[in-house]
């Protein structure tokens, strides 16, 4: 951090002034009416593709494409769209007063948002590609409550989206530590600000590497999905074109097995590639330009092509540190190291840019260190001993619910002199040992005075990282048998998820539950 | 997270207290006659009206409902007669405990369950009352955390002064901040 610009709080509040704007009401800036109308077009969409089916059985029957009302009724629903647009510019008002921002919207569900500060846990700021030319921002404000609370004030300038999202961040420092605080106040840039600190940026060779080791062909699949049957009608003349005719395939039935394999082998490289393409696209689309800064106690995160992102995350709301290697990050020594908080409310599907789950995608084992020291100090999640589980995980899996079905299978296919099947099935299970043995090997547990630690994954590694104090809930769980041979599962429940360690040794589960139980209710930390 | 007021003293660890040496409480017993009765008058009823179908005099019910009858009656008493039996067994194991700083349940037949909720963590707290309960004299304590309502606290069976003092005592709970 370069410049600390201490300030009390009477001087805050002769900033106060760019931002509340008092007992009048604020009406969006014109340009909002795009986000509207794209927004409305979107839901169309979004329900169209439901009606889609019903539609085209009406336009069958009813003769619809000769019908003199199409067109009419076509032209009608477009017009309404763009005025749809317009009417919900009309009838929003926002104000941002006496710390909180209240806003109304709705035509003909009225919605009253009254949003006290203190209420808010994450300021988003959004740029859609139509807001960047002249600089506006779309401004989402989340709580703790349920989805249905968040508040989006549609377009405002950036820098008064930045100013806001600064006071409503300031109001969380102020109180909780009066002796630290600290705002900068400055004109607001609208890239980065004063005292802020680049910790980490990611590359567009970085992003490629994230698209090949992770899955993010949804992305694109997401936004795609009213396009899918041409996707597909082109994809089928494209490998026409290139001689491999998947009718062919099924009609024949005279050619030699080297054949199928070679077409199988072909069909599934070109479909990998594809989809290794399509994820590079993903997430260069949501990652480029990706900046993880500090501002004082607070993460924000940049990124994104089309759709800018900003996310704010204080630093205090950070439950959990999990640094996550699949098969091929472990080759390519990258790792993805995600900052959780609170999901207890987030919608799954926007995981990626949820500010709840704080992505720094693929980056190397070296600043995987740097960024969890700086967001854990003291932790040691690398250099921890882990305490592995015990073998009567391993023994309890293969044991009960791989070995004795598999041998029965065996036994009967070799009886039933079914090679082939016996084969298969004895490669099968070996596999899921040697996964299970390896998941067994991973899986384990460390704690100091401050952090617990958990190490798992299969082929992969999963680092997992918490402050003791911050348990929400802890549940110490043992069958019959589980009893018998003393060893326990030992759950941990944070504002991020949940945490298990299963098939501890039962005196090691008492004390992990005992030590957290102890630090969450001595600590009289809140786990904000 | 603040650095100045942090501490890191070493713990003993012997002096901690221990979740597992804790004197609990069983709930109300008529928590295991309501859920057995409940279970008894499930299996009844679902059998009485596929009895009556079967047998009732005006028209002779179609040829699988006959064949399918003594299965469906089959099923239905061995899913009642399990739960019968699981709640006979399990009902009495679930207890509770409160201390200074947190609520401990447990519970479980099969899997021993011991959850511990410490009460600075709570966010809301429900006393809930569903009509069946409410003709059993008994009450449900649901206790939030920020975990998420999959991890929800809940002891169930209480009787509803219990619960009532229980509510008061997490509420009075000085360090309990809604914020």
């Amino acid at each position: 951090m370069s410049t600390v610009n201490t300030e009390t709080r009477p001087a805050e509040g002769a900033n106060t002034s760019q931002v509340d704007n008092g007992d009048s009401w604020r009406r969006l800036s014109p340009v909002s009416i795009v986000y509207f109308t794209t927004s409305n077009l979107k839901k169309l969409a979004q329900f169209l593709i439901y009606v889609v089916p019903a539609l085209a059985v009406s336009a069958n029957v009813l003769d619809l494409q000769n019908s003199p009302y199409t067109v009419p009724v076509l032209i009608l629903v477009l017009t309404g769209l763009s005025l749809s647009g317009v009417v919900s510019y009309l009838f929003y008002r926002f104000r941002v007063h006496d710390q909180h921002v209240e806003i109304r919207d709705g035509v003909f569900h009225r919605r009253h948002v009254n949003l006290p500060f203190w209420r808010i846990q994450n300021v988003k700021i959004e740029q859609p590609l139509y807001y960047r030319p002249m600089q506006f921002a779309l401004v989402v404000l989340d709580t703790a409550g349920s989805a249905e609370e968040e508040a989006r004030i549609v377009a405002v300038p950036h820098a008064y989206a930045q100013q806001l999202r600064k006071q409503v961040l300031a109001w969380h420092q102020s109180p909780a530590t009066p002796a630290q605080h600290e705002t900068a106040v400055t004109s607001s840039t609208p890239v980065s600000e004063p005292g802020e600190e680049v910790l980490n940026r990611r590359s567009i060779g970085d992003l490629v590497i994230h698209g090949i080791t992770n899955n993010r062909v949804w992305i694109l699949l997401g936004a795609a999905a009213p396009f899918y049957d041409t996707i597909s009608t082109r994809a089928a003349e494209w490998l026409g074109a290139r001689g491999l005719q998947l009718g062919q395939l099924a009609g024949e039935q005279t050619f030699a097995w080297w054949q199928l394999t070679l077409y199988v082998i072909s069909f599934v490289t070109i479909i990998m590639a594809i989809i290794a393409l399509l994820s590079v696209g993903g997430a260069l689309l949501t990652f480029y330009d990706y900046t993880l800064s500090r501002h004082h106690d607070r993460y924000i995160r940049r990124s994104g092509l089309l759709n800018k992102q900003e996310v704010s995350m204080r630093h205090s709301r950070i439950q959990l540190v999990r640094a996550k290697q699949d098969w091929l990050d472990m080759l390519l020594k990258r790792v993805n190291l995600y900052f959780e908080q609170n999901t207890s409310t987030a919608q799954q599907h926007a995981d990626l840019m949820s500010p709840n789950k704080l992505l720094v995608p693929s980056v190397t084992v070296a600043e995987t260190r740097e960024l969890v020291e700086q967001a854990m100090p003291d932790s040691r999640m690398y250099q921890k001993e882990y305490e592995g589980i015990s073998l009567r995980y391993l023994m309890h899996w293969l044991g009960v619910w791989i070995w004795p079905p598999t041998i029965l299978a065996l036994s009967a296919l070799v009886f039933l002199q079914v090679w082939d099947a016996a084969a298969i099935l004895l490669t099968l299970s070996l596999v899921i040992s040697g996964l299970l043995w390896l998941r067994w090997w991973r899986w384990g547990v460390a704690c100091d005075k401050r952090y617990m630690y958990v190490r798992s994954g299969r082929l992969g590694v999963d680092y997992q990282c918490f402050e003791l104090y911050k348990a929400q809930q802890v549940t110490v769980v043992q069958s019959v048998l589980m009893a018998r041979a003393g060893v326990a599962t030992l759950k941990v429940v944070l504002a991020s998820g949940q945490v298990t360690v299963p098939f501890l040794p039962v005196t090691t589960a008492n004390r992990l539950a005992n030590i957290l139980l102890d630090s969450a209710e001595r600590s009289r930390k809140s786990w904000m | 997270m603040d650095p100045t007021t942090y501490t890191n003293q070493p713990v003993a660890l012997a002096a901690l207290p221990d979740i597992r040496e804790l004197e609990t409480v069983p709930i109300s017993p008529r928590y295991r006659i309501l859920n057995l009765l409940t279970w008894a008058a499930i299996m009844l009823g679902l059998c009485l009206i596929l009895s009556a179908l079967r047998f009732q005099p005006w028209f002779t019910p179609p040829e699988p409902f006959i064949l399918a009858y003594p299965v469906a009656i089959g099923i239905i008493i061995s899913v009642g007669l399990v739960n019968l039996v699981y709640h006979w067994l399990a009902d009495p194991l679930i207890r509770y405990a409160v201390r200074e700083q947190d609520l401990v349940l447990q519970r479980g037949l099969f899997f021993r369950v011991l959850v511990c909720q410490p009460i600075l963590r709570v966010q809301h707290i429900e006393l809930k009352r569903g009509p069946l309960e409410r003709l059993a004299g008994l009450a449900r304590l649901q206790v939030f955390s920020a975990g998420g309502s999959a991890h929800t606290f809940e002891v169930p069976g209480l009787t509803p002064r219990r619960a009532a003092q229980l509510r008061q005592f997490i509420l009075d709970h000085k360090e309990l901040d809604a914020r």
